[in-house]
């Protein structure tokens, strides 16, 4: 009896040390956010001037709205486009269906410096500037595969008999959908959609290769503001981004459930 | 919708893909042939480059070492507390779970500038060391690869930890337990009996770690400074610093095929373990 207590408490030190590390440094991070001294430098003095800061730094917030715009679209995005992919595939011809899937995880498994690149060397081959609708697709296809893999998972735990049944019933097919498929799917194309959201607004690599001039996104300014010295306001924003994706998760991990571990296992 | 018109519900989704993920790397590929004085004849002057300088072939070597260590690192501290979600701490396993996607969907540039606040010299993990006595002076760990490691093994940690953590979840407890009662060892019951039937699971993981970490670019250009050089800083450099488009176009095609290769040959090596 001793030793099982004795194992459990060494299970729990290494659960909280795993914690720990992948903690600390955002930890640090936030609380660096309310510290008065511009070098991150202690003792802590508690201060909000980097939040009133931050309120100042137009561009900084201006980066951080088209971000979030140009996650929204993506996430939208990808649920529809996801959800009419993964309908419409099991009626494919089999080569068709295999190409699909194949490339459904495609992007997941080249780096993005590799796709980014390659955009913009697309790009360069039609002769056009980078552009804003051309950055939305780039964000598109690296965000896909998130909502094309939790929705898959929960399309193959769906029954067929259901819609077979409700058509043998004599619902339209429209009908069918609308009634028996999309309530089944709907939470896994709302979490799809929430993930590639935030694959979309941290992503860095494509958004760097294919962003427009003139314009930014948050990880490019921030990347900016480590280049030319540090810019504490950078702590605000960080908590707040921070704050932004604890909310997604959450809202997506509370629809999907121990789902969300399809992403994980999908990707072979 | 007949079943004959609901296939066209696919359409969009393939062309996306098709278009702007496939047809791409193409284009790529077709510039790393050709010569930057734009002549527009192919040549195979980039590669040879590539192949024929010391230079890169110790970047590339680099570059596979680094990201095997990552992984491997990954896979020892993934595995433990993969194996306790599974087998011990089974009730809140759910919200380590969560707790190990937060990190995965942050903000990579947040992430990377967490590890810059925290490890510069002067820093909070100074401060620390030098309070508990632990080190003196200067810490001098960022812009080293060793930063460039620890960042990059927070990163897919979390990948590693719950890819192990469902192949280990479906790993029958009777088995555990046939293997005590036969009279094994706890080494031995991990070494016959958990390590083969999670073997599939480890080798998805290090699948996951291993082909991001080869691609990883800013991680090793922020943390790592000029110590940190690999193949997609070099790669990053030749588009913005450089405009040698087409070398660069070259490197990342040289790139591709590594991925390419280790993604064959892990789904090989894993396929033949699964008949097994």
């Amino acid at each position: 009896m001793k030793k099982g207590r004795l194992s459990s408490v060494l299970c729990g030190v290494y659960v909280v040390c795993s914690m720990l590390y992948l903690y600390v440094p955002l930890l640090v991070l936030i609380v660096m956010g309310f510290n008065h001294s511009k070098y991150n430098s202690l003792p802590f003095e508690f201060s909000l001037r980097w939040y009133e800061a931050l309120a100042e730094n137009r561009a900084l917030i201006q980066s951080c709205v088209n971000s979030l715009y140009l996650a929204a679209v993506t996430g939208v995005a990808c649920a529809v486009l996801a959800t009419m992919m993964l309908l419409g595939n099991p009626y494919l011809p089999r080569r068709l269906k295999n190409l699909a899937e194949f490339l459904m995880n495609m992007p997941l498994s080249i780096p993005w410096l590799v796709l980014g690149l390659s955009l913009l060397l697309m790009l360069r081959s039609v002769d056009m500037s980078k552009n804003l609708p051309f950055l939305l697709l780039g964000h598109i296809v690296v965000s896909f595969p998130y909502s094309a893999l939790v929705l898959r998972s929960r399309m193959q735990s769906m029954d067929p008999a259901l819609e077979e049944a409700s058509a043998s019933l004599g619902a339209t097919a429209m009908t069918t959908f609308r009634r028996v498929t999309l309530p089944v799917i709907a939470p896994a194309v709302v979490a799809g959609g929430f993930l590639s959201f935030m694959i979309s607004f941290g992503n860095f690599a494509i958004s760097y290769f294919l962003i427009p001039v003139g314009m930014t996104t948050l990880p490019i300014e921030v990347n900016t503001s480590i280049k030319f010295g540090f810019t504490p306001e950078i702590n605000a924003i960080s908590t707040i981004v921070v704050g932004i994706t604890v909310l997604c998760l959450a809202l997506a991990g509370t629809i999907l459930g121990s789902g969300i571990k399809s992403l994980f296992g999908g990707r072979k | 919708m007949r079943p004959n018109r609901r296939k066209w519900l696919s359409a969009p989704g393939l062309v996306l893909l098709l278009g702007f993920a496939v047809a791409p790397l193409f284009i790529m590929l077709y510039y790393s042939f050709q010569s930057d004085s734009g002549s527009g004849a192919f040549t195979l002057e980039n590669y040879l480059r590539f192949f024929s300088k010391p230079f890169y072939m110790e970047l590339t070597r680099r570059t596979i070492v680094n990201s095997l260590v990552v992984t491997v690192i990954c896979l020892v501290i993934a595995f433990p507390l993969a194996y306790i979600m599974a087998k011990k701490f089974r009730r809140s396993s759910m919200v380590i779970l969560a707790m190990l996607m937060l990190p995965f969907f942050t903000n990579q540039m947040v992430r990377v500038y967490s590890w810059l606040v925290f490890l510069q010299d002067g820093g909070i993990l100074e401060r620390l060391l030098n309070a508990l006595g632990l080190a003196e002076g200067r810490l001098g760990i960022l812009y080293t690869q060793t930063a460039v490691l620890i960042a990059l093994v927070q990163v897919y940690f979390s990948y590693m930890v719950i890819t192990l953590y469902m192949a280990l979840d479906r790993l029958d407890d009777s088995l555990l337990e046939a293997s005590a009662n036969l009279g094994a060892s706890k080494v031995s019951t991990f070494f016959k009996v958990i390590l083969p039937l999670s073997w599939p699971g480890m080798l998805s993981g290090c699948l996951l770690v291993f082909v991001p970490c080869l691609g990883s670019f800013v991680e090793p250009r922020i943390l790592g400074g000029v110590n940190g050089t690999v193949i997609g800083t070099v790669i990053e450099d030749q588009f913005f610093e450089i405009y040698g488009w087409n070398f660069g176009a070259a490197i990342a095609f040289v790139l591709l095929v590594m991925v390419m290769i280790t993604t064959t040959l892990v789904s090989r090596i894993g396929e033949g373990a699964e008949t097994t």
